[in-house]
């Protein structure tokens, strides 16, 4: 019974973990950029949780109206100005450019912010919802919740708007997208300023699960890194499930184990590169069906 | 053009020999020696990181986990085992040269950002090791213990001819069949590979290489500062101080690093007058001079004096 | 009378050291069809894609109806109603075959503002109109179309955008005959019904002699040759194409 517990808060874990990898899953693939603030993004937004709170006296939950589109228009700033130009110097030169970022924003918080832990408790953080005699924390319960709001959301704006179209054309073909009349640079600026909200969500959720230190940005960027590789690349779906492995990863290691266990998983993907191991596995059953349901080709 | 070599290789032994014998007679001040040291080092890490990098196209973000190899070494040959500090050298050198091998067979099969990510990985695991190992004193570190200490102009000896040692043999490698195989390989990897380069074996070779004198740079490093944690052994801040003085002083030049460590060092001096700010200040100038200086100083140098070469043909 | 709706100035494409295009001066009358020939190499591709502004133009001037559009970026050429469907088509793959060619529609939202909204269903309808095959795929991902179908899509989408004129780069690459000849005959009766302005690049030269109004040879890089389709010598036209 107690492993079941330990199984099912695990997983639901996983909502918070998709949530961390899900920035950079698109940044990744509709950039083509791997941005190694991304776990500064995060601190961020979970900084903006803790001071939002503090200040407005609301739950932390509400200061998404806020921290969201603060960190959307810092992540599209950001890119317009600075990396969509690292860019064209080309790939290196931009990998360097987001790792300067990444220090200058770790540094920077470290002195505006102190190096203290810090975290955001609720009345409800330490509540549990007992169902079928498993104790059930409440707080993975809400957060799973908001995350798997948040990417279904976002899943529609990607299918259904046009801002969504012009970026699912710009990350599949540049150049076309371009003759289409899409600006590139804007696009890929709101891609990252979506990536940087998506931060702002997962650093919330982050603040108020754990504590966290101005220096813990490189922790998550790992999370989001082995999300990502289990789960290939911009598939919205596969982050989610890529969280649920990675949860239930961290609570069969357990506190001690748990980061080695990502650690070595990590590396035994990495070697024997089943890069788009979900990815991959979506999207056969999507063409498997869809063949089926296929008028013979005209030639 | 070789009258030119040799006349450069001349001035570099001459400078080389002025260095020591200054160092050795007196001439400069244990300050000046000081200073003095941390550029070479620099020079050391900044010209290895160069090769990774700019030349063998490998950006690794992890070159921390060689000093902190070799600085552990040191410290637990000299502390525990009470080896003379030689010998300490040598083990590191010899623990860089396995740790190497067994994480090229891991990191050569990746490209791209994942090779960058996973070094940076296998560093951070390893800082969070040596934390909770109790072999090493976990969080409370080691100290290196020789006697007598070496002093700041045997340190300062060491240093700088690890430093020229560097030079020379990144010359010669950049000269050799290896080398030309890598410029190749900078500049278009699968011709490279067509023109029957063995990429996979140069570069092993590059990481081995810079694996052990990245290692004895961090031996001498840690024994100018005596203590070793596994956050000052294993830090990102190598890493931050060899992509700034690579990027500031050009990549893929051999002369980068050197002007590059030079303006590092004096660099760090300064802003120690304002913690906390050092790093900010580092990043910000590297991203500039990414966005507006790619090639480097010494790459603006080139192509200035180049393009008023191209100039002066073409007015006549 | 019909007049220059698009013009090519001394136009001069460099790439470093290598001239591609070398002085080229062109008029596309409104309402034409143009065909543009050479062998590889000879700077068709180059002079297209420098015009839309993929790459720069070394010198010269590119006009619609007189304004100068040369500094223009790649990506508003399309509000001057100027379309590139470049060699191969290049279709979203990942993409379903309506959400191409909508991808086709979102400038023309800019443009149109309140009417956008029944402007892009109807080109929607139009498209299908023209390309049944299209509807039958909508939801389909257009990376698992035939090679014909994806040209298709292509052309579908440069079409959303109610362009004046359309540039074709090497339309028949890579297709079987027939369905090159479908094809042409759709882009025929779209210059007819819609009076689109349609430039025709290709490497053979009977079907764009066959089609056209008007063709300029091109060769290693400049205009060898140009003139009314029907009143050029086949004997003038090989020599200009192949340099002799």
């Amino acid at each position: 019974m107690y492993i079941v517990q330990v199984l099912v808060n695990g997983i639901l874990l996983g909502g918070i973990y998709a949530g961390i990898g899900l920035g950079m899953s698109l940044i990744l693939g509709i950039v083509k950029l791997t941005n190694l603030a991304h776990g500064e993004y995060i601190i961020m937004g979970a900084f903006l949780s803790s001071i939002l709170t503090t200040a407005l006296g609301i739950d932390p939950l509400l200061t998404l109206f806020v921290s969201v589109p603060t960190m959307f228009f810092f992540g599209y700033a950001l890119q317009r100005v600075l990396i969509n130009h690292g860019m064209k110097r080309g790939a290196e030169p931009a990998l360097l450019v987001t790792f300067g970022i990444s220090i200058i924003l770790k540094d920077g918080m470290l002195m505006l912010f102190t190096p203290d832990a810090r975290h955001v408790a609720t009345s409800y953080s330490n509540s549990v919802v007992t169902v079928a005699g498993i104790d059930i924390s409440l707080l993975n319960i809400i957060l799973l919740i908001v995350c798997a709001v948040f990417i279904f959301v976002l899943k529609r704006f990607l299918e259904k708007t046009d801002i969504g179209r012009a970026i699912r054309a710009t990350a599949d073909d540049t150049e076309a997208a371009q003759l289409s009349g899409i600006n590139v640079a804007h696009t890929f600026a709101i891609a990252m300023g979506i990536a940087t909200a998506a931060s702002a969500v997962a650093g919330t959720c982050v603040s108020m699960k754990w504590t966290f230190y101005p220096t813990s940005g490189g922790e998550y960027l790992l999370i989001a890194f082995v999300v990502v590789v289990i789960s290939g690349l911009g598939d919205i779906c596969g982050t989610l499930l890529a969280g649920v492995m990675f949860g239930l990863m961290q609570v069969i290691g357990g506190a001690s184990y748990g980061r080695l266990i990502s650690y070595i998983f990590l590396i035994v993907i990495l070697v024997f590169n089943p890069r788009e191991l979900m990815g991959r596995f979506l999207r056969d059953r999507r063409e498997r069906s869809l063949s089926k349901k296929e008028v013979k080709a005209d030639e | 053009m070789n009258k030119k070599k040799i006349i450069l290789g001349l001035g570099f032994v001459v400078i080389g020999l002025l260095l020591f014998t200054f160092g050795e007679v007196g001439l400069f001040s244990n300050n000046a020696m000081r200073y003095l040291l941390q550029i070479f080092i620099y020079i050391t890490l900044g010209e290895m990181w160069n090769l990774l990098s700019g030349f063998a196209g490998m950006t690794s973000l992890g070159q921390q986990t060689f000093i902190g190899i070799a600085g552990y070494s040191i410290a637990m040959a000299t502390t525990v085992y009470k080896m003379n500090f030689g010998t300490g050298i040598l083990i590191g050198v010899g623990i860089c040269i396995v740790t190497s091998s067994l994480l090229a067979f891991l990191l050569l099969k990746m490209e791209g950002m994942y090779f960058s990510i996973t070094t940076w990985v296998i560093a951070e695991a390893l800082g969070t090791f040596f934390l909770s190992w109790g072999y090493v004193g976990q969080g409370a570190g080691m100290t290196i213990s020789i006697s007598p200490y070496p002093r700041i102009d045997a340190l300062y000896a060491m240093s700088l001819i690890l430093c020229f040692v560097t030079l020379i043999v990144v010359y010669l490698l950049l000269n050799s069949r290896l080398g030309l195989g890598l410029t190749a390989m900078r500049d278009n990897i699968s011709a490279a590979s067509c023109m029957g380069v063995n990429i996979g074996r140069s570069k092993f070779v590059v990481y081995l290489i810079a694996a052990v004198f990245t290692g004895l740079a961090g031996s001498i490093l840690f024994i100018n500062k005596g203590t070793i944690y596994p956050e000052s052994g294993f830090s990102i801040g190598w890493t931050i101080s060899m992509v700034f003085i690579v990027i500031i002083g050009g990549s893929g030049t051999i002369e980068g690093p050197i002007i590059g460590s030079v303006i590092y060092v004096f660099l760090q001096e300064f802003l120690a007058h304002y913690p906390g700010w050092s790093n900010i200040i580092l990043g910000i100038i590297a991203i500039v001079i990414i966005l507006y200086m790619p090639e480097g100083i010494v790459g603006a140098i080139r192509n200035r004096s180049f393009t008023k070469l191209l100039k002066k043909s073409k007015g006549k | 009378m019909s007049s220059t709706l698009l013009q090519f100035d001394n136009v001069s494409v460099k790439y470093g050291d290598f001239t591609a295009v070398s002085d080229v001066t062109m008029s596309f009358f409104e309402g034409s069809i143009i065909g543009l020939i050479g062998t590889n190499g000879a700077g068709k591709t180059s002079l297209m894609n420098a015009a839309m502004g993929l790459t720069p133009i070394s010198s010269g001037k590119v006009s619609i109806a007189g304004e100068d559009i040369t500094k223009v970026p790649v990506e508003k050429k399309l509000d001057y109603g100027m379309c590139l469907v470049p060699q191969g088509g290049h279709c979203f793959n990942r993409m379903s075959v309506q959400d191409n060619l909508l991808v086709g529609g979102i400038s023309s939202k800019a443009k149109h503002g309140r009417d956008a909204k029944s402007m892009r269903s109807d080109n929607l309808e139009k498209v299908y109109d023209l390309f049944p095959i299209l509807k039958e795929k909508a939801n389909v991902p257009a990376g698992s179309l035939s090679g014909g179908q994806r040209q298709m899509v292509a052309i579908g989408r440069a079409l959303m955008s109610s362009p004046k004129i359309i540039l074709f780069d090497e339309l028949s690459l890579g297709l079987a005959p027939v369905v090159v000849k479908d094809i042409y005959a759709t882009i025929k009766k779209i210059n007819e019904t819609e009076r689109t302005t349609i430039i025709l690049i290709e490497q053979d030269t009977n079907r764009v002699l066959s089609m056209t109004d008007y063709a300029y040879i091109m060769l290693k890089g400049k205009v060898a040759l140009e003139g009314d389709s029907d009143s050029l010598d086949p004997e003038e036209v090989k020599k200009a194409y192949f340099g002799i």
